[in-house]
C-alpha cells in the first residue's frame, strides 16, 4: 500500500504556533494537525511511500519517540481525506 | 565549555543528535487531525429545521397579496397567514415546484412571492438565504 500526500497546490498550509492549519483546496475542507501530521504530509509528498519507507524516511529527519502508532496516523489522514491510500 | 572540560558524567551529545528533532508518533496526545466542516455543510443540516414566518412576527396578522406584498387584514383577493411558519425545507421544495403544506395553489403562490421578496433583517431571510446556497 502506498500513501500520498496531495500536490502542494491543493493545499494551503499555515503553521499556528503549536498547530498546522491546513486548508484542502479540493474538499474545501480546513483541518487543524498536530504533530506528527504535518511531518507525514510533507514526508510523504505527492509521489508517495509504503508504511516502512515513511517510517524509515521520518527517523531520518527525526528521533522518533512514543509508541509506534504511525499506521493510526496514517489512517486518521485518510479518513480526514489527506492522504490517499492505493 | 569546551569539549576537554566536560565533565564525564556529562553525556557528549554530538552534533548532528542535538540539531535532530523528537517527533512523537505515539496517539500520546489523542488525535493528530481536527478536521472543521465547512460552513456550508453545516447550514445544510439546519436548513431543513430553520422557520420561516409567514409573514414575520413585525407583521403578523397582515394579509399576504397575490404578489407577495403584506396587506391589511381582510384586504378583497388577499390571503390569511397560514398560521404556521414552514420549516426550510418545505420551502425549498415550494421553490422547486411544488405546494406549501395546507395551501391552495393560489395562496401557495402568495406565500412563495412573500417569501421570495424577504430582504435582510426580516424574520426567515436568513433561513431564505440559506435554501439559495448551492450546497444547502
Amino acid at each position: 500500500m502506498i500513501y500520498r500526500a496531495p500536490p502542494a497546490d491543493a493545499l494551503l498550509v499555515e503553521p499556528l504556533d503549536a498547530f498546522t492549519a491546513i486548508y484542502h483546496r479540493p474538499s474545501g475542507q480546513t483541518h487543524l494537525l498536530v504533530e506528527p501530521a504535518p511531518e507525514i504530509l510533507e514526508a510523504l509528498g505527492p509521489d508517495g511511500l509504503s508504511l516502512a519507507a515513511l517510517r524509515a524516511a521520518l527517523a531520518e529527519r527525526y528521533d522518533l519517540t512514543g509508541a509506534d502508532d504511525l499506521a493510526e496516523r496514517l489512517d486518521e489522514l485518510v479518513a480526514a481525506g489527506l492522504v490517499s491510500a492505493t | 565549555m569546551s569539549d576537554a572540560d566536560r565533565p564525564d558524567d556529562q553525556p557528549h551529545v554530538p552534533a548532528t543528535t542535538t540539531r535532530r528533532r523528537a517527533l512523537m508518533i505515539g496517539a500520546g496526545a489523542g488525535a493528530a487531525v481536527l478536521s472543521i466542516r465547512p460552513a456550508l455543510a453545516q447550514t445544510a443540516g439546519s436548513v431543513l429545521a430553520c422557520e420561516i414566518p409567514v409573514p414575520d412576527p413585525g407583521r403578523a396578522g397582515s394579509f399576504i397579496a397575490p404578489d407577495g406584498s403584506t396587506v391589511p387584514a381582510g384586504t378583497q383577493g388577499a390571503f390569511a397567514p397560514p398560521g404556521r411558519a414552514f420549516k426550510g425545507e418545505e420551502v425549498k421544495r415550494a421553490l422547486a415546484g411544488s405546494q406549501l403544506p395546507g395551501t391552495s395553489m393560489e395562496s401557495n403562490r402568495a406565500y412563495v412571492n412573500y417569501i421570495r421578496r424577504l430582504q435582510r433583517g426580516q424574520g426567515g431571510f436568513t433561513c431564505f438565504a440559506s435554501l439559495q446556497m448551492p450546497r444547502a
